[in-house]
């Protein structure tokens, strides 16, 4: 393991006159790791963000960004890092190519813009129609090109995927993964759990402006509530399936068919299956969302 | 800090091509006039008698109308402030603001150029803009000068425009400061075009009322030397005026450099009471 984490949060606090947007968040993610960061709106992912890019600052705790402290290096870690906000918004006069050369430029990179040119093939976007004419999609794609374009050694992505189409949200992963692999950490927030579940190493849930849970993705799906439907060649004695750690029955057909409710791994209610006259399982993957919600749920019944 | 300094330039093409416009023909337009203007002295002297008090003082002496000084003083120096004192205050409110609102400030200040270097080049763009702009009114009075029997060499007609932009960063550095302290551009214009107006009618009124004499010396056109600086350009309050926008310059770089920066929309005041009052505007999301 790395002994410096890209992203170091520590006790990380923020406050909006009396709203309290983060309450104390740790994290840390390692180099060339991809973690996805979940939480609903309001839960503080933009603010956690924008902290760690020096735009506003935080009321206490310890941010270190690449072994930086944005507050005192904020033009180093901005050089290292490429940023898409959640809420893009780029000048419309401009063409898609002339705000990227801006970018670039900005960036201090000189006039290859080769790589920019090959992210907007992959993507699909027209660098040539004024911004003011483009999709938010493709607004969305300028924005993900000005962050990739120069091969940043850390991403922070607020809402990658926002306004792009299965098929071009399926080449972002691909260039993700690909940018991963080339050595780059990135660090995204998401709604979209389907993206996290393709691409995230771990994730992080947030919630009311405090880290919740920090797992692997797939340790969370593991842990996660799944469903099964079982059809019986005859009827069966359905309660046999209560005693089995971690299932319980929500719904049963006269013993002919029976539904589930299973939590953690599947192997005792397979050996109980292997026993009886089954002709048919349909289980239901689980999805990020409601292992989300089962946190969620769980953590509001605490509360 | 090439590339802000040139895209900030660029985003004030269209100000410069209408402001730059209008005072080449306001500038064109007046000096061809200036023969038969005062080959009729008398008449217009008798003509602006009628006029009140009240009206001629906001225009200064009109019995010098009959040299190029006068004129181009009483027609076109006197009411310049408050005309130019429009685009400084519109120019200075949205340089930094115009962009946090829009939220577009978000995205260029994640880049690697450092606040100040960020503000600087935002400056230095305004600053060029402006000078390109009275320029193009000096270029308007200059390319008829010498079909207008006006005594006066192009140098000369250099001199009462400093003070124009001595008066332009004075009333912008003011807006400027405001947009990093109030929680709106909008605002921050408002107040900032309120004392410009006050400061023009202060100045004028104090011409007949003794008494606003000492509030006026406190406004900048106070020191505005207009037509008369052809003359001999009294640096003092050129240099009191713009070190004084250096000041507010300096002290909205500090703001700028110390406070968070919006995601987009207009701030607060970060009043509890007041936010009880009004919607959030800050994303926490």
């Amino acid at each position: 393991m790395n002994p410096q984490p890209a992203i170091m949060l520590r006790d990380l606090v923020k406050s909006y006159g009396e709203v309290k947007a983060l309450r104390g968040v740790d994290l840390a993610v390692e180099e060339g790791e991809i973690f996805g960061f979940l939480g609903p709106n309001g839960a503080g992912k933009t603010t956690t963000i924008r902290c760690m890019l020096d735009l506003i600052r935080p009321d206490s705790g310890q941010i270190q960004i690449l072994g930086l402290d944005p507050q005192q290096n904020p033009v180093a870690v901005h050089a290292r890092t490429g940023y898409l906000p959640g809420e893009l918004n780029l000048d419309g006069n401009l063409t898609g190519r002339a705000i990227l050369h801006y970018f670039h430029e900005l960036r201090g990179m000189g006039s290859n813009t080769a790589r920019a040119l090959e992210l907007a093939e992959r993507l699909d976007v027209d660098l040539n129609l004024p911004i003011k004419n483009l999709s938010h999609g493709n607004k969305q794609k300028l924005g993900l090109i000005q962050a990739l374009m120069d091969e940043p050694r850390l991403l922070l992505l607020d809402e990658p995927t926002s306004g792009l189409d299965p098929l071009i949200q399926r080449e972002l992963l691909q260039i993700l993964a690909e940018a991963r692999e080339s050595g780059a950490t990135i660090f995204f927030s998401s709604h979209i759990i389907s993206v996290v579940e393709h691409i995230a190493n771990r994730v992080g849930i947030l919630r009311e402006g405090k880290i919740i849970e920090v797992a692997e993705t797939s340790d969370l799906l593991k842990r996660a509530v799944r469903r099964a439907l079982i059809r019986f060649r005859h009827p069966v004695d359905v309660s046999l399936f209560k005693e089995l750690p971690g299932v319980s029955i929500l719904s049963e057909d006269g013993g002919l068919s029976v539904l589930l409710q299973v939590t953690g791994d599947m192997e005792g209610l397979i050996k109980q299956l292997a026993q009886q006259p089954v002709i048919e399982i349909e289980t239901e993957r689980p999805s990020l969302e409601e292992i989300f919600m089962t946190y969620y749920d769980a953590k509001e019944s605490e509360a | 800090m090439r590339a802000e300094f040139t895209s900030t330039l660029r985003q004030f093409r269209g100000q410069i091509i209408s402001w730059g416009l209008a005072l080449f023909l306001l500038s064109l337009m007046l000096v061809p006039f200036y023969e038969s203007i005062t080959g009729n002295q008398s008449q217009l002297l008798g003509y602006l008698e009628s006029f009140p008090e009240e009206f001629t003082a906001f225009f200064g002496d009109f019995t010098s109308m009959g040299t190029p000084q006068g004129y181009l003083d009483i027609e076109y120096f006197s009411y310049m402030p408050l005309l130019i004192g429009i685009f400084a205050v519109l120019a200075g409110s949205g340089l930094i603001a115009a962009d946090e609102e829009a939220g577009r400030l978000d995205l260029i200040a994640a880049q690697p150029l450092s606040r100040t270097r960020f503000f600087v080049s935002r400056v230095l763009a305004f600053i060029s803009a402006s000078i390109v702009i009275v320029f193009f009114g000096w270029l308007g009075m200059v390319l008829l000068l010498g079909k207008s029997g006006m005594d006066l060499t192009p140098a000369q007609l250099v001199l009462p425009f400093i003070p124009v932009l001595a008066y332009i960063f004075i009333f912008a550095a003011l807006a400027l400061v405001l947009s990093m302290l109030m929680p709106s551009r909008k605002l921050a214009a408002s107040v900032s075009g309120l004392l410009l107006v006050a400061d023009f009618f202060i100045q004028g009124f104090s011409n007949l009322i003794t008494d606003l004499e000492p509030i006026a010396r406190f406004m900048p056109s106070h020191y505005f030397q207009g037509g008369y600086a052809m003359d001999g350009l009294d640096l003092g309050p050129v240099l009191a005026l713009s070190g004084l926008a250096l000041a507010l310059a300096l002290l909205a770089l500090w703001r700028y450099r110390v406070r968070d920066l919006r995601v987009g929309g207009e701030g607060g005041w970060g009043m509890s009471w007041l936010k009880r009052c009004q919607p959030a505007t800050d994303s926490i999301s």
